[in-house]
């Protein structure tokens, strides 16, 4: 009786995965239909024909999303590079050494995540306004980086905790000084651990919302994020373009999915320390 | 070119990590992440409580010369019947989507704890709707739960369970349902992930044992799985209350905050006060009271996690 009871629960997790398969392709399938079938009834399930239009009409032709997709991918890659930057030294330097009030660092990184965006991105618009950074690059990286850091932290330090210690303090010995034993060592064995907060720094500015929303006022500086909360005001009911856009600001996560978790279990077999 | 410097021969005497010999640059290592949170966080969270006792309009912001007013923000803000109710409309969302999103998360974990033929792929794809942005899944929501052409309706009204369309996202009590239901679509993955890796901490042996000594299923879950997993439970649960608590983007983009004010929660409040009426002190004030809210918890949360860890 072993197999069918197995089965049953492969079948009830059909119906669960459905819960969240089923939208995600609801969004997909809407996306390629023409804009008199978005409003068939009742659906049609498969898009018949499937067409492309929504995608060149509101991504390829827009110049209002084509420019938050610019603006997006700039400040991702921003946030990305001076979270690493802050981050990797930091979790390096809370792993390595045994710092005077490394609990209490930590126990703040955590309780940083806890801020709501809205506590942050209040006090940044009057700051940024007297500074004339409202509608900057660098205010929304700032921003997008004052939550991304300590999660990095956060992150990162197990990794370096998992460097041997005899690894490092043999390169001390040949002569390396901390920072290139730091640069040379720990960093090329965590390659695993700095990607996968590569990306999630990246994915976390490209979906952010609050700092996005408050911080840029200009059309021509709002991130995609901002763009497409805009789109379902202006567009109304034209859900088969609405849904274009999401799909699009969603491409970047699908694709960090399928080759983060091919990536990571790349990392886990690569074992850079053999004993 | 490797730079030689005589720090290295103190620590490769001692075993390391050593607490005794600490390089200085180790702090060097951890120092600029520091100054940029003092600039980034901890100087606009004192900045926003100075401006909770300024009276900041637009014109203010600009000029920078707000007047000090005392407390008249809070008290003006406490006695708000839009504060006042965002701040029960908060309580009540994130009490309701945290309930739910744990009960199914824990349905989750305990389903996907047994091996059956598709469980790394459905555990896969549920972990797609974790990392979806919440502006794309709220935008997925608001489509399948229009009234008109959604796809919910269909479902229902092809089930024979609806025999008109609801236009769900119109009602004041529908559309706290529906924004509850989408923050648990997305939160509690999460939970399944956590709670997971606490169920398969759990030694076999105890369910052995249990089940040798004629326990049931039910007993089991009850009399082991509940108990062993409490420690992880209060973490998932304190996670949760703090990200849902804070929930922005889904009811920004869903109703933004109707209709009428059903679904104003204390973030969209502050956001209103601020950058649609300017005005920034009410606004400030408005966040200081919300910040104290998920800050009293986790204080609460640490120090329980202390005393057990004591006894």
């Amino acid at each position: 009786m072993r197999i069918p009871r197995a089965w049953l629960s492969s079948v009830l997790g059909i119906a669960l995965a459905g819960v969240y398969v089923v939208p995600v392709y609801w969004m997909v399938a809407t996306s390629l239909k023409q804009p008199g079938d978005v409003f068939a009834s009742p659906p049609d399930l498969i898009p018949s024909p499937v067409t492309f239009r929504a995608y060149a009409d509101s991504v390829l032709n827009s110049s209002g999303v084509l420019r938050g997709l610019l603006n997006s991918t700039i400040v991702g890659i921003a946030t990305t590079a001076l979270t690493l930057a802050l981050s990797l030294p930091a979790a390096y330097g809370l792993a390595r050494f045994r710092l005077r009030f490394v609990n209490t660092f930590l126990l703040l990184f955590l309780v940083v995540q806890m801020i709501p965006a809205i506590n942050l991105a209040l006090p940044m618009f009057v700051i940024f306004s007297r500074l004339d950074m409202v509608n900057s690059y660098t205010g929304l990286v700032l921003a997008n980086c004052s939550l991304a850091v300590p999660l990095a932290v956060t992150v990162l330090r197990p990794y370096f905790l998992t460097v041997p210690g005899e690894v490092v303090e043999a390169a001390t010995v040949d002569g390396c000084n901390q920072w290139s034993a730091f640069l040379r060592i720990a960093l090329p064995v965590s390659v695993p651990g700095i990607v996968t907060v590569a990306v999630v720094s990246f994915l976390g500015a490209w979906g952010e919302f609050v700092f996005a929303l408050a911080l840029t006022t200009k059309e021509e500086m709002q991130p995609v994020s901002v763009v497409l909360a805009g789109l379902t005001n202006a567009f109304g009911t034209r859900w088969n373009d609405v849904m274009a856009v999401s799909a699009v600001v969603a491409l970047p996560i699908f694709l960090a999915f399928l080759f983060l978790q091919r990536f990571v279990v790349g990392g886990l077999t690569a074992g850079a320390s053999k004993s | 070119m490797i730079a030689r410097r005589s720090t290295g021969a103190a620590t490769a005497t001692g075993r390391p990590p050593n607490r005794r010999r600490v390089p200085l640059t180790a702090y060097l290592f951890v120092l600029p992440a520091v100054v940029f949170l003092a600039a980034t966080v901890l100087y606009p969270l004192v900045f926003n409580i100075d401006l909770s006792f300024r009276d900041a309009g637009l014109r203010q912001i600009v000029t920078g010369d707000a007047d000090f007013v005392g407390l008249d923000n809070y008290a003006e803000e406490l006695a708000n019947p839009d504060f006042r109710s965002a701040l029960a409309i908060s309580l009540i969302y994130t009490v309701l989507s945290v309930g739910v999103s744990f009960a199914c998360g824990l349905g989750l974990a305990v389903f996907l704890n047994k091996t059956f033929p598709g469980r790394n792929l459905m555990r896969s794809l549920l972990l797609i709707a974790w990392v979806l942005p919440t502006v794309v899944s709220a935008n997925i929501w608001r489509w399948i739960l229009d009234g008109t052409y959604g796809l919910l309706n269909t479902v229902l009204g092809g089930l024979g369970l609806l025999d008109k369309g609801v236009f769900w996202l119109v009602e004041p009590t529908s559309a706290l349902i529906s924004v509850v239901t989408a923050t648990v679509w997305s939160t509690a993955p999460f939970a399944m992930i956590l709670l997971l890796a606490g169920l398969q901490s759990i030694p076999e042996t105890l369910y052995e044992a249990a089940r040798i000594d004629g326990a049931g299923p039910w007993q089991r879950f009850s009399r082991i799985t509940v108990p062993m997993l409490r420690p992880v439970s209060m973490t998932v649960l304190l996670l949760l209350f703090v990200t849902t608590f804070k929930t922005f983007d889904t009811i920004y983009l869903m109703t933004r905050g109707g209709p009428g004010d059903a679904t104003t929660i204390l973030p969209i409040h502050a956001y209103l006060e601020a950058f649609q009426f300017f005005r920034f002190g009410t606004g400030a004030a408005a966040t200081t009271v919300m910040l104290l809210i998920p800050l009293a918890l986790s204080l609460f949360y640490f120090r329980s996690l202390r005393r057990e860890e004591a006894s």
